[in-house]
């Protein structure tokens, strides 16, 4: 399409678009650095005139915000963000490599006909909220419920649709030929994809393994139910927070909000070209 | 060389094999337990699930006829689908079209709009509902522009919370639309559009004969892939609203999950997910219809 300059009445719709967009995220990062008197001020206090860590701290160390009178803190943060963490590292790697192998088969073997493609795409079909009445019954039964091994596994099943088909749109973009000429020299087919597809997709493998990482991380619902004592993750820690104390905690609340979402806004970033590419499985490139 | 063809077909094999093995053992087979299960009414307070007995379509049968929460609640669901796919369409094609202008600072501005789509669900959710609380940050703006007593209280009335709900989808999703018809816009060829300008085409006229038709597989991808998702829409609900005032607010999802979690009913909530499931099938088929032949002889 042939570009054309932008006019003022489009700047203010600019600015308009801007400024919701941002609101929002403002108002968790100032709610955030907000001392306890700020917290559920009337009428509600914007910008902090005293900004403070306490907060920040609070989540870690829960007797932190004893000095300002504030009570209700009962649990330390440290185990969601820990569990949070080893839950979408460990799923997000696994979820990519098993993903790598399905895409390279896939797109170079078409492989399996109809039905691997569709059964892998199942994952994505089924609300949540339903897949996990099974899950409820079977791992209890097996013993795999309120473990990381359980929850890992879901993970994987539900972000292997997004790690395959994404890899795969980019594993299609190389041509075939440069790996066969690698076979023809006498490597293997296995080494030839190692050494030769691998490093041509280096780019969207990163890709790729950051968006799958933005999915694990924000997944609540398997969290949720398949959570009692031993594991726990930040969003499930965020709505016990907001269930426990009636939103009177605001800046704790907020500034672990904020602890959420920064790796996702960061890895976002970073990864902006493919995000279309892996939201609409590989359908849309750029 | 038979020997050669034996080895690449299993080396294909082991490619997949991981992948076919997860999905069958994490989703295929919990979901024929629930699929099986759906034909009881076994709940775990009732015993073991041996001792689950076959009800036939009993379930399915309470659930269309005579829970009208149920139908109230896919009902509710394909409201706000409609409404929220419909505003994040037009608002994010609008976009789109403003940012094939040029102006300075575009590349910045470009991924600051499309934040909110990296941000959690539950953030989202959370963040909302702090900023529509009495005396949140939204009243306070409505009072400055309004005047006194022009705040609302937003999460007690049914239409107020279900408004949030719209709100919170369409700041939280609308960057995908705009994402998506940006990739599709830029991806139109110029000839055409060239040709047609100077066979005296109107720019509108441009627009919709020429663009929007050939913006229309990108179109009907990102339909598809957001109604997917908002059927399954639970996280932002959850933080909001929890499906309230009453029931005003709840989804198909948080009343699937009510039923299982918190009232235990697991094997009518296996039925409900499976009418869900069903539903979101016909509806995908239905949306895809319209490019399926272009699908179709674009792969041949």
């Amino acid at each position: 399409m042939p570009v054309r300059p932008i006019t003022w009445p489009l700047v203010v719709v600019l600015i308009f678009l801007l400024v919701v967009t941002l609101f929002p995220i403002f108002w968790i990062a100032m709610t955030a650095i907000k001392p306890p008197t700020d917290w559920n001020a009337v009428p509600a206090v914007w910008i902090p005139a005293e900004p403070t860590l306490i907060n920040f701290r609070t989540l870690f160390d829960p007797d932190a915000i004893r000095d300002y009178g504030v009570g209700g803190v009962s649990e330390s943060a440290t185990a969601a963000v820990i569990g949070s963490i080893i839950a979408s590292v460990s799923a997000t790697l696994l979820s990519v490599m098993i993903g790598l192998l399905a895409a390279i088969g896939l797109s170079r073997y078409s492989a399996s006909g109809r039905f691997t493609p569709l059964l892998i795409l199942s994952g994505r079909m089924f609300p949540p909220a339903a897949i996990a009445v099974p899950f409820v019954i079977i791992f209890s039964a097996v013993g795999l419920i309120d473990t990381y091994l359980g929850l890992i596994a879901i993970y994987v099943a539900i972000t292997l649709p997004f790690s395959t088909w994404m890899l795969k749109s980019f594993v299609d973009e190389i041509p075939r030929e440069v790996e066969e000429a690698a076979m023809v020299d006498g490597k293997s087919r296995f080494m030839a994809h190692v050494t030769v597809t691998l490093p041509l997709i280096r780019g969207g493998l990163f890709a790729t393994t950051l968006f799958i990482f933005i999915l694990n991380w924000s997944e609540f619902l398997f969290a949720l139910v398949l959570s009692y004592t031993n594991i726990e993750t930040i969003p499930v820690r965020l709505a016990k927070y907001v269930t426990a104390t009636a939103g009177t905690l605001y800046g704790v609340q907020a500034a672990l909000a904020f602890l959420a979402m920064s790796p996702l806004v960061i890895a976002g970033f970073l990864i902006q070209k493919h995000l279309a590419r892996g939201m609409t499985f590989g359908a849309v490139k750029r | 060389m038979p020997d050669g063809a034996g080895r690449r077909r299993r080396f294909v094999r082991g490619l997949m094999l991981p992948g076919q093995l997860i999905s069958l053992f994490v989703l295929v087979v919990p979901l024929l337990v629930a699929l099986a299960l759906s034909f009881t009414t076994w709940s775990p307070t009732r015993g073991s699930l041996f001792d689950a007995s076959f009800e036939g379509l009993f379930n399915y049968e309470e659930l269309l006829f005579y829970d009208t929460r149920f139908v109230e609640a896919v009902v509710r669901t394909l409201v706000l689908a409609v409404v929220c796919l419909s505003l994040e369409f037009v608002i994010g094609l609008g976009m789109a079209v403003l940012f094939m202008r040029e102006f300075r600072g575009k590349s910045l501005i470009f991924s600051t709009l499309l934040t909110p789509m990296m941000v959690l669900p539950v953030v989202v959710g959370y963040t909302f509902w702090m900023l529509f609380q009495s005396n949140g940050p939204i009243n306070q703006m409505l009072e400055l522009l309004l005047g006194d007593g022009a705040g609302l209280e937003w999460f007690r009335s049914a239409s107020l919370a279900t408004a949030t709900v719209i709100i919170t989808e369409v700041w939280h999703w609308t960057p995908l639309f705009f994402l998506i018809l940006l990739s599709g816009l830029n991806s139109v060829p110029e000839n055409p559009i060239r040709a047609a300008v100077i066979l005296g085409a109107s720019p509108r006229q441009v627009f919709w004969r020429i663009i929007l038709p050939m913006l229309l597989p990108v179109i009907v991808v990102a339909f598809v892939i957001r109604s997917m998702e908002i059927i399954k829409l639970f996280d932002e609900v959850f933080m909001l609203t929890r499906g309230g005032p009453g029931s005003s607010t709840e989804t198909i999802s948080l009343y699937i999950y009510k039923l299982a979690f918190n009232d235990f009913q697991l094997a009518y909530g296996a039925a409900a997910a499976f009418l869900v499931l069903l539903g979101t099938l016909f509806l995908v088929d239905l949306l895809l219809t319209p490019i399926r032949k272009q699908l179709l002889e674009g792969r041949n």
